[in-house]
């Protein structure tokens, strides 16, 4: 076997590390990436969060907003294997998970490791890729594994997809059936930065480029750590049941054609999870979960044929729905 | 059906109940077809053109030529283009016919039969007011002014024939009134709170509003609370509270429960009014010079009504065989009735025998033979054997005054206290009476034309408090108020006295006395210890027609003081027999007790057999009622924040309280920490207190540990002092006295309960699922 990584072994979880710690590397992780994106740290802050959540993130913007710099400064930013697929038509499954070949000296067939045996994976312009390549890709997101020739080989762990798609030019794409998109723990979109922000950014990007400048301020072991951290933190019932309501009203909502999963229910509250423990407490609040329902759920719904004609989108059904779902159930009046 | 087809039919409904009066007008029953076609059709109209999308302009219009043309139909005279449609000469013929009509209104007395005239004045009218009641109800959509119209009904057959509407015609217009309004509201209530979408479409109509239920349960709160108020305020003469308390004083309101009892005075005045005198009756008498026919006697005061009638029963009277002879020449006389509708039988002076048969008897004390099973109308004629006693001025003059605490005399001179205008004209008029008898004549002298008094009809027809003042001071009344005012300055004076109502003895035609209805007439009793009860009217004879001097309203005169053996034999008699008559047959109504209530009723301020007045009970009920909610809700918040047992919980409770009742917007999706910033947006100052409590219940719900307690209480009082600061002066009332919290707290139990029914139902019955739509897939598109 040339290939380093052995077959699947479960890793060795190392310590967690204390809130405090936890709390201070992911500000760090933040300042740094922020350096980079300019005003928008909220969407810094859920992109940290799916990925110490253990999620896959989809970024999906119109281009020139900062889709592919978000996620390489936050690759960046931890000292990590990156490695980078920029989806085409022609892009084959091989080339992302891998492929045996044939080596004349040993005479024997090697494994030769795909773009995915990486730490993050940036997957750019998913959309154009066909779809067996995205279904290969998408099937090592949820197995975190890749099976070639009757061997499986674990990914490395942290591993977190980063895809970016571009939501307005439809030209030879092929979209992401809801399916995979479910395995994306989250959606964010960037959005235009305000006046201030941009102004920031000319002056900054006429000197230099703050991503070629970036520093680590963490590596994948301190991932692990956090990962493992944020598992910990404390999720009562009440904030069980009020994650249930939610997506249970995307499943009864009239105006959504196919409601979230339980899959995002599991996803949301681990996000939720993670947040709090960026506020350095060891309890998940609410508040948390609203934060997230939108990047959580909107991407799973699909939304009635009259809900798209009359203009509006799973975005503005899930903000409704969390204005609507008491967040105490039934157990008192608010 | 849709809510207008339903208002629709209400309106026409209610208009036909209104037309129940219009029965004692006419003869038959045979106008209420055309009647009740023409309001068919009226409404049928507008309905049709409603369906058809039109507005209020077309519809009028539409109701118009639909009343046109069922007139046509009803009136041509055949001069209508195919039957419905009039030309100039079906108005020309309308004219004649309303002339026809007007003539035979002013000429008939009711009950008339519905000839033409009457009858085309009768469906224009009705339709017309159809049509407005239709606009009113339907399409204004203000169905209180509907009142007029059915006030309007009612105030016809009321003018023309006052005797035929009695009380009872007017339930059933105001049952149609509160059948319209009832409707009306409920429609209103049943979308209280209903959700509307964007478009301004309902969200699920067929199903009830979330909020129905409270509506409702509010709705009855408030009416309740009206009836409440309407019972105690003080200016409402009829209030519940005033009947009930007379009921408990063996009073009764006026209409006492059963046909009998139709108000006397009401009658005198109807009959004194009538345009067109009855005769009432046909009497023959072997008495040259008979006196006045006695029928209702009044012997209880009241400020408010004056001399109210006698209240009796059945079983107050004595079989008419105790009726004993006291002396005295015996005369014969025979009524043929006529038209005499009362449960009583008019009779001259004392009875001695009367040929009724057992239904009717007599009232001792009164001297009134009545009847509360039966009337006259049912008689066509009975004679009775009287005596007719005559009274000395001297012996009268002679008597003493009854004993203080005799009850004979002080159920009679009880009077309202605190009349004081009567105190200053009763001064003038006694002058120098001393006895009885002259303060009689004094009072009947002050009211003499010679003083400036006259006779007019045209005053009002009551004797309360008010009216005899304005009868006083103006000098002008009819035989109610001369003899109201007489009686009342008399009892004022401690002179026992009543006053009577009946007819007096009419006009001679051969052999016959005949008494129409112009001869109603009501004068004074008064009582001396041993003459017994002596008439006295005081009304001028100018104004009475059949008006009888009485003897003995003379001064008397010191030297003729003489007795008369026939006099004699008049005045001494009573002394022997009808003094201890008297009290051994005064059974039930009259007992003593009864009478002492009769005086506290009277004068409203006394107790009743409860020992207290009801409205009082009413009132201190009433009272505390404002402070309910304000207590209810202090109480709360003690209990909350009771030291050692106050809980995040207890104390987030009561934040969320408090900032409903000062008005902040929350609802149950908001977050704590969400909801403490919406609270520090509203008040700056309630932003720290706002965020511990935020906290505390935060930790408490979600961490899994406890939260820590200790400042909470303070932190509540804090928040408490910024929204109170914050907030407008009538709002910080507002939330003081009629926390909004409390109605949400309200609301919530309510809903709780009602989704315990939809739980009920949705297992009884099939329901559209809600969990997933018709559109919704499993899978992929």
């Amino acid at each position: 076997m040339a290939f380093d990584s052995s077959p699947a072994q479960p890793p060795q979880a190392p310590p967690p590390s204390n809130p405090q710690e936890f709390k201070a590397t992911a500000e760090a992780v933040l300042t740094n990436v922020e350096w980079v994106i300019e005003g928008k740290a909220q969407t810094i802050r859920l992109a940290l969060a799916v990925m110490l959540a253990e999620g896959h993130l989809l970024l999906e913007d119109v281009p020139g907003v900062g889709k592919t710099q978000l996620a390489k400064a936050l690759a960046r930013s931890v000292d990590c294997s990156v490695r980078r697929i920029q989806f085409t038509p022609d892009l084959l499954p091989s080339d992302v998970t891998g492929v045996s070949v044939f080596d004349p000296e040993k005479r024997d067939f090697v494994f030769k490791p795909g773009a995915v045996f990486g730490n993050l994976i940036l997957g750019d312009e998913i959309n154009r890729a066909s779809p067996k390549t995205q279904a290969a890709l998408l099937e090592c997101m949820e197995e975190r594994q890749v099976t070639i020739d009757g061997n499986t080989y674990r990914l490395r762990s942290p591993f977190m997809v980063i895809a970016t798609q571009n939501p307005v030019e439809m030209e030879g794409t092929y979209p992401l059936p809801e399916a995979q998109r479910d395995r994306f723990a989250a959606r964010l979109a960037i959005g235009y930065p305000d006046v201030n922000a941009e102004m920031a950014m000319l002056d900054h990007r006429g000197e230099y480029n703050p991503l070629e400048s970036l520093q680590p301020v963490c590596n994948g072991e301190a991932i692990v750590r956090m990962i493992a951290t944020a598992r910990a933190v404390h999720v009562s019932p009440e904030l069980k049941r009020y994650a249930v309501d939610l997506v249970n009203a995307t499943r009864s909502n009239a105006q959504v054609r196919l409601g979230a999963s339980p899959r995002a229910t599991l996803q949301l509250l681990r996000c939720a999870q993670v947040l709090a423990a960026m506020d350095g407490r060891e309890f998940a609040l609410p508040d948390d979960v609203q934060q997230l329902a939108v990047p959580v759920l909107a991407h799973r719904l699909i939304p009635t044929t009259e809900t798209t004609m009359g203009g509006g989108d799973t975005t503005g059904v899930v903000a409704d729905i969390l204005r609507h779902v008491p967040v105490v159930s039934r157990m008192g009046r608010f | 059906m849709s809510g207008q087809r339903h208002a629709t039919l209400v309106a026409a409904a209610s208009l036909a109940l209104t037309l129940t009066p219009l029965l004692g007008v006419f003869t038959g029953i045979g106008w209420t077809v055309p009647v009740l076609l023409t309001v068919a059709v009226v409404s049928t109209a507008a309905s049709l053109i409603r369906a058809a999308g039109r507005g209020q302009g077309l519809q009028t219009l539409a109701m118009v030529a639909a009343l046109t043309a069922v007139m046509t139909a009803a009136f041509n005279g055949g001069t209508a283009v195919l039957f419905v449609i009039p030309t100039l000469d079906t108005f020309a013929f309308w004219l004649t016919t309303i002339n026809g009509g007007i003539n035979d209104i002013i000429t008939l007395a009711p009950p008339v039969a519905a000839e033409d005239g009457i009858l085309f004045l009768t469906m224009l009218g009705v339709g017309i007011v159809a049509i407005l009641h239709d606009m009113f109800i339907v399409g204004l959509r203000t169905p209180a002014l509907s009142g007029l119209t059915l006030l309007t009904m009612y105030l016809v057959p009321v003018s023309v024939a006052p005797e035929a509407t009695a009380w009872f015609w007017f339930v059933l217009p105001a049952a149609a009134y509160l059948w319209i309004l009832g409707d009306d509201n409920l429609r209103r209530v049943s979308r209280f709170g209903h959700r509307f979408t964007g478009q301004g479409r309902l969200v699920g109509p067929r199903f009830p509003s979330p909020l129905a239920g409270t509506a409702r349960t509010s709705g009855a709160l408030f009416i309740t609370a009206t009836l409440m108020l309407l019972a105690v305020i003080p200016t409402n003469t009829s209030g519940l509270v005033d009947q009930v308390a007379e009921g408990y004083g063996g009073g009764g309101g006026p209409g006492g429960g059963d046909l009998g009892a139709v108000d006397p005075w009401a009658k005198l005045y109807g009959q004194l009014n009538r345009p067109d005198p009855i005769d009432v009756a046909r009497i023959t008498t072997d008495r040259s010079s008979p006196g006045y026919l006695r029928m209702h006697v009044s012997d209880f005061l009241d400020p408010e009504r004056g001399f109210g009638p006698s209240q009796w029963e059945q079983e107050d009277l004595a079989p008419l065989g105790s009726l004993q002879y006291t002396g005295g020449e015996v005369y014969e006389a025979t009524v043929e009735v006529l038209d005499l509708p009362d449960p009583v039988a008019p009779v001259y002076g004392r009875p001695v025998e009367v040929d009724l048969n057992d239904d009717w008897g007599v009232l001792p004390d009164l001297n009134v033979v009545g009847s509360r099973r039966t009337g006259l109308d049912s008689v066509e004629s009975y004679s009775f054997s009287f005596t007719d006693p005559e009274f000395d001025a001297s012996v009268l003059n002679a008597t003493d005054p009854l004993p203080e605490d005799d009850p004979l005399r002080e159920r009679n001179t009880a009077h309202p206290e605190g009349f004081t205008e009567l105190d200053s004209y009763l001064e003038e008029a006694l002058g120098e009476a001393e006895t009885d008898f002259e303060k009689v004549l004094a009072v009947q002298d002050y009211l003499s034309p010679t003083n400036g008094f006259s006779y007019s009809t045209a005053t009002e027809n009551s004797g309360d408090q008010s009216v005899i003042v304005d009868f006083l001071e103006n000098k002008q009344g009819f035989c109610q108020q001369y003899a109201t005012a007489m009686a009342w300055m008399l009892r004022a004076a401690d002179v026992p006295s009543r006053v009577v109502i009946g007819l007096t003895r009419g006009t001679r035609e051969g052999d016959e006395w005949v008494v129409s209805s112009d001869d109603y007439h009501a004068w004074v009793e008064v009582y001396f210890d041993g003459p017994g009860w002596v008439p006295f009217d005081p009304t001028p004879s100018t104004g009475v027609s059949g008006s009888v001097p009485f003897d003995w309203e003379e001064e008397p005169d010191p030297d003729t003081d003489s007795e008369d053996p026939d006099d004699a034999g008049a005045t001494d008699r009573p002394d022997a027999t009808d003094r201890p008559n008297e009290e051994p047959t005064l059974p039930g109504q009259e007992d003593p007790g009864e009478t002492d209530e009769t005086a506290g009723a009277d004068d409203r301020a006394g107790p009743g057999p409860l020992g207290f007045d009801p409205a009082w009970l009413a009132l201190a009920l009433l009272v505390p009622l404002p402070f309910v909610p304000a207590l209810w809700r202090a109480g709360m918040r003690r209990a909350r924040l009771r030291p050692g047992r106050v809980t995040a919980l207890g104390a987030w409770d009561e934040t969320l309280d408090l900032a409903a009742d000062y008005g902040v917007a929350l609802n149950d999706s908001l977050t704590p920490k969400q909801t403490a910033a919406a609270l520090a947006a509203a008040a700056p100052d309630a932003a720290a207190p706002a965020e511990a409590l935020a906290s505390a219940v935060a930790v408490h719900r979600y961490s899994g540990r406890g939260a820590d307690t200790g400042p909470l209480p303070e932190a509540v009082t804090d928040l408490h002092r910024a929204l109170d600061k914050s907030v407008h002066p009538r709002r910080r009332l507002r939330a003081l006295f009629w926390p909004a919290s409390l109605a949400y707290r309200f609301a919530a139990a309510q809903a709780r309960g009602a989704s315990r029914v939809g739980r009920l139902r949705s297992k009884m019955s099939w329901r559209r699922s809600n969990a997933r739509g018709d559109g919704a897939v499993t899978g992929r598109p």
